[in-house]
């Protein structure tokens, strides 16, 4: 079988071109696309409203909020685990349970949890923390934490994954090489970890922001209309509204903002982690 | 340092498991017990209350068999499409290689909501809303970039002489494929096969743009949620969990394997 054969490339690069590529271009294309021809009508529409204004800040908020809660608490318990050994591997399977748990039963489970008669409130009540119930998903800014750490619930569980890889990935060498200089153990998180973990940051930084950017099912089963994300929003003005073209314009506006996120990442960081 | 450190994780775990546990609870506990001012966090008593009415309701058969057969269906279709291509890529030079599975990533990065749309306005048209293989075509636009990524890891660990070996041993080159390829790529099949049905089982975005009636588990729990029934939501989302624990843990020891033999190449 000398002959390099592409055949074998053909169905997938059919079946993604009909159904990945023309439904992007249809989309740029309903956005685009006015009754006398080409016009940004759609976007200056959305842009001027009060709602979509919001729905950029609240899905801007749950990203920076849930990607920093995500990598504190899978970077902590990444390290937590590696310095571990009797009982680590049972410690670690109850750490990512939360990976398996399918989104809209996240959403359910946090539910529970957030709810203004939910567990969080009964326990906080119980140490004496609060006198009276706390509505979570009542004020703006409250509830886009929620959503972040409701999410960061099933989610940092990937990131302690790819993290965990990162770390073990470390030559124990280099630890010895700077205890024996007298490196304390912050200097050698500063000197030796954090440069080697890079890679592995970065991995799990655009895995999981371009995944935050697309949020959807949480916010909606979450707090509802209330709290708008790029995502629902596109989602309830064609739905509800019956507007493709506004509902196209405003899904554009997500993708261009997950390109930006990611090129500026990339340009920030150095391109050569990712393509190696 | 120690004791920080053993603190720590025990709430890590106490978090990540404890959640998981009210969900339980709540799907058997008797209705006194939840939704009052203070719901109780041990269980006081057990009813199947709710289970009994979540089946008695038929409400949940047919999203059950809807999702059943969707993620079956998406699971079959994309191995017969992402493993010519995975077969393909892994003797492909290296470079060409990640050029081609670099945009296949680019492919997982879109937004939902910006294929779902015309999807839906195209399979309105078609009359193919609603149906299960409407559903699965649009999972498989999701599905296909990550299968042909695990397959091609997999078909790159079976070294190009043992086919070469087949072939002087005098099998056709059908029969080298079928005998000698596919059977050692087995695990990266069973995983990248697994892999399509969990993602297309618990998806919701694509299925939400595409139902109009007929829903799938997702939307039915979406629609408990929505209806404001703790139970029923708690009940109906343990039951589509189950299936997805069943197979992850089947798919730890394969991917055990895999990841094995992928660093020997």
């Amino acid at each position: 079988m000398k002959r390099r054969s592409l055949l074998g490339l053909a169905p997938i690069t059919l079946y993604l071109g009909a159904l990945t590529l023309v439904p992007l271009l249809s989309t740029l294309w309903l956005s685009l696309a006015g009754p006398g021809g080409l016009t940004l009508e759609y976007y200056r529409e959305i842009v001027g409203r009060y709602q979509f204004g919001e729905a950029v800040g609240n899905t801007l908020g749950i990203t920076a909020l849930g990607l920093s809660l995500e990598l504190v608490l899978g970077l902590a318990a990444a390290l937590a685990l590696a310095g571990t050994r009797r009982g680590r591997a049972a410690a670690q399977i109850c750490l990512l349970i939360p990976l398996g748990v399918p989104t809209i039963v996240a959403a359910a489970v946090m539910r529970s949890v957030f709810s203004t008669v939910g567990y969080l409130n009964e326990i906080l009540l119980r140490l004496g923390l609060i006198r009276l119930p706390v509505d979570w998903v009542g004020e703006r800014a409250l509830a886009i934490a929620t959503v972040a750490l409701a999410d960061a619930w099933k989610v940092t569980p990937l990131m302690l994954l790819i993290l965990l890889a990162g770390l073990e990935a470390i030559p124990g060498e280099l630890y010895e090489a700077a205890r024996t200089d007298g490196a304390s153990r912050w200097r050698q998180f500063r000197a030796v970890t954090l440069p080697l973990l890079k890679p592995a940051l970065t991995m799990a930084l655009i895995v999981r922001g371009v995944d935050a950017f697309r949020i959807f099912a949480l916010p909606l089963a979450l707090v509802g209309r209330d709290l708008p994300v790029l995502s629902t929003y596109a989602y309830l003005e064609y739905i509800e509204y019956g507007s493709p073209h506004t509902s196209a314009a405003s899904s554009v506006i997500l993708l261009l903002m997950i390109l930006l996120a990611v090129g500026s990442y990339l340009r920030l960081a150095g391109p050569e982690e990712v393509l190696r | 340092m120690r004791a920080l450190r053993l603190a720590f994780l025990a709430l890590a775990i106490a978090w990540a498991v404890g959640p998981l546990y009210l969900l339980v609870k709540v799907s058997l506990a008797p209705t006194g017990e939840v939704m009052t001012a203070h719901p109780t966090l041990l269980p006081h008593g057990l009813t199947l209350a709710h289970w009994r009415r979540l089946f008695a309701a038929g409400q949940v058969s047919a999203p059950l068999v809807k999702s059943l057969l969707t993620a079956s269906l998406v699971s079959l279709a994309a191995l017969a499409l992402a493993a010519p291509a995975a077969y393909t890529l892994a003797r492909l030079p290296a470079r060409w290689r990640y050029a081609v599975l670099l945009g296949l990533f680019a492919c997982r990065m879109l937004p939902e909501v910006s294929l779902a749309l015309p999807i839906a306005v195209v399979f309105l048209r078609w009359g193919l809303l609603d149906t299960i293989p409407g559903l699965a075509l649009s999972h498989l636009t999701l599905v296909l970039p990550v299968a042909a990524w695990v397959l091609t890891t997999s078909f790159l660990t079976i070294p190009h002489e043992i086919e070469e070996a087949a072939a002087l041993d005098g099998c056709s080159a059908w029969q080298t494929l079928w005998r000698v390829t596919l059977r050692l790529a087995l695990p990266g099949l069973v995983v990248a096969g697994l892999l399509a049905w969990l993602f297309s089982w618990e998806e919701f975005v694509l299925a939400t743009y595409l139902t109009l009636g007929s829903k799938t588990m997702p939307l039915q729990v979406y629609y408990y949620l929505y209806q404001g029934n703790w139970f029923l939501t708690a009940a109906c989302a343990v039951l589509m969990t189950g299936p997805v624990f069943i197979l992850t843990g089947l798919l730890q020891r394969h991917l055990r394997a895999v990841d094995l033999a992928g660093s020997f190449r």
